[in-house]
């Protein structure tokens, strides 16, 4: 069953004669647990794809189908929720919230939702990931790589069926990047959870299951291990 | 009079109060109801709004997950049957070639009418027929009994150094009949989350492979670098190299990169190495530049301090 699933999505920006068709019709599938990475040039509509399949923004036409459901056609209240519930993000910046901690940086996003926190999954998260002495920092006091890391944990806290990630390394060496990513693999793993990466990378899409190429806003090629 | 009124007013008030607490109560069960039998019948399509806040949404938005999750395993489950179907059709497509030479030279050794050049000629075919089915048979029993997951990988932390001077032990002579050296940079040990003996075995395959692409007199270099989460573990050769668009591929079972015809090998080391690190959460990258160098780093988990 696919808990992804775009069919003739297209994205265009501006009027006539200046459109900028930044998807051109994706047709796409993605299976549960599957960890997929895609590929492309800057400008080649990775990005706008990652942000309509997260409901982060909506389609000129064709429908982004996510567990079933089209999200297409939703409202933006319905789409914030829809967020908060099925989506988890990890963006190149690591948008953390500078006043709180480590903790309550992960843990922020569960109780906008008003949930109780699951406090031993939570600490399951912080130990696989890590920060299990950097619960109390403040962001500030974090290298690179640990705050893509606490991102990665507070993605992962609220239990989403998805996680998607724009080039979550694009701040980091590459060093850093494949200590980040491996770890981002494991825990997606472990946590059973679906992913789609973007990157540039070609040394960093190898993690992944499949690897889609796109080009002018098309599928042009996928390959797996 | 005034009393009378005020009492009638607060039965009046208690009754309805009791009454809508029941409505309410009903409602709020046959909906609770209703999103369990949706949940039995296997069917997404929940009468409620899965994106509202209130907490019916929540509780259907919980039951459409207990409903994915559950396709999820039934279809992960039919995957793996497939995976193992695959696996037994590829086995014994592979082990057909080999097969064959050895029943035909057999054969021919056995009408007899041959010159002793020949015989010699056909003798030692029906040994490299039979050497490389011994090899395959060796990698698929392994592989079936980490695929089928009849052995349990039991990654605990154990010093890296020792590990890796086993595999380099086990393919020292290989490498001495090339001539090639093997390198290694001076580094502290580590204690790493692995199983020994397989991780050493993951090892082995992809140093016989630099050995095996490399050419007479060729360098092998490992280092050992630890980075916060993972340490990694660099293998490089300076032979044929790897093209960008095999990287992928390498890892699957029974592939052969195109570089690699007439080389001995049946596509199934690295395949067996990636498994090995994948099932104790690491993983492996490659790095190349056909005809200049290949690095494959090996990742393991760092204990927690």
């Amino acid at each position: 069953m696919s808990v992804l699933k775009t069919e003739a999505l297209k994205k265009y920006y501006g009027k006539d004669p200046n459109t900028v068709k930044a998807l051109d019709g994706v047709d796409l599938a993605i299976q549960e647990g599957e960890f997929v990475a895609v590929v492309g040039t800057s400008g080649s509509g990775k990005s706008t794809l990652l942000h309509m399949l997260g409901g982060l923004d909506t389609p000129t036409s064709g429908k982004v189908i996510v567990g079933g459901k089209d999200i297409s056609g939703m409202t933006d209240e319905q789409l914030t929720i829809f967020r908060r519930r099925n989506v988890g993000f990890v963006f190149q910046n690591y948008n953390l919230v500078p006043i709180l901690n480590v903790y309550e940086n992960i843990v922020l996003s569960i109780e906008l939702d008003g949930n109780a926190v699951d406090k031993s999954f939570v600490d399951n998260i912080i130990e696989t990931l890590g920060l299990s002495e950097k619960k109390n920092n403040l962001p500030n006091n974090l290298s690179g790589g640990q705050q893509q890391r606490v991102a990665i944990a507070r993605a992962l806290a609220t239990k989403p069926s998805i996680l998607l990630a724009d080039e979550p390394t694009g701040n980091l060496d590459s060093k850093t990047s494949q200590d980040v990513l491996g770890v981002l693999k494991m825990t997606s793993a472990k946590f059973h959870q679906t992913m789609m990466m973007i990157t540039h990378n070609e040394q960093i899409a190898q993690l992944a299951d499949r690897v889609i190429r796109i080009e002018d806003g098309r599928i042009f090629a996928a390959e797996g291990r | 009079m005034a009393l009378a009124v005020t009492i009638i007013t607060a039965i009046a008030i208690c009754f309805l109060t009791v009454l809508f607490s029941y409505r309410y109560i009903k409602k709020t069960f046959d909906s609770i109801d209703q999103v369990l039998d949706s949940v039995l019948a296997r069917n997404t399509e929940l009468a409620f709004e899965v994106a509202a806040d209130n907490r019916l949404s929540k509780l259907t938005h919980k039951a459409v997950k207990i409903i994915q999750m559950n396709t999820m395993d039934i279809s992960q489950t039919k995957q793996e049957k497939e995976i193992i179907q695959s696996f037994i059709s590829d086995m014994s497509h592979q082990m057909k070639t080999p097969l064959s030479g050895v029943a035909m030279y057999t054969n021919l050794l056995l009408e007899g009418r041959i010159t002793e050049a020949e015989r010699q000629e056909f003798l030692s075919r029906v040994k490299t027929g039979t050497e490389k089915l011994q090899w395959m048979v060796d990698s698929l029993v392994k592989m079936s009994r980490l695929e089928v997951g009849a052995i349990e990988l039991s990654p605990v932390p154990t010093g890296i150094k020792q590990t890796i001077s086993d595999s380099i032990s086990t393919v020292y002579s290989a490498a001495a009949k090339k001539n090639i050296s093997i390198q290694t940079a001076y580094f502290e040990d580590v204690s790493l989350l692995h199983d020994r003996k397989w991780t050493g075995e993951a090892i082995t395959n992809i140093l016989e492979n630099a050995i095996k692409y490399s050419s007479v007199g060729g360098e092998i270099n490992i280092s050992v670098e630890t980075l916060p989460i993972y340490t990694k573990i660099s293998i490089t050769d300076y032979g044929i190299g790897i093209a960008p668009d095999e990287w992928n591929s390498i890892f699957k079972r029974f592939y052969r990169g195109r570089n690699a015809k007439g080389v001995d090998g049946a596509g199934l080391g690295l395949y067996l190495a990636s498994q090995i690190f994948q099932k104790q959460g690491g993983y492996i990258l490659v790095d190349s530049k056909p005809g200049k160098y290949t690095t494959f780093s090996t990742f393991l988990q760092n204990c927690k301090k």
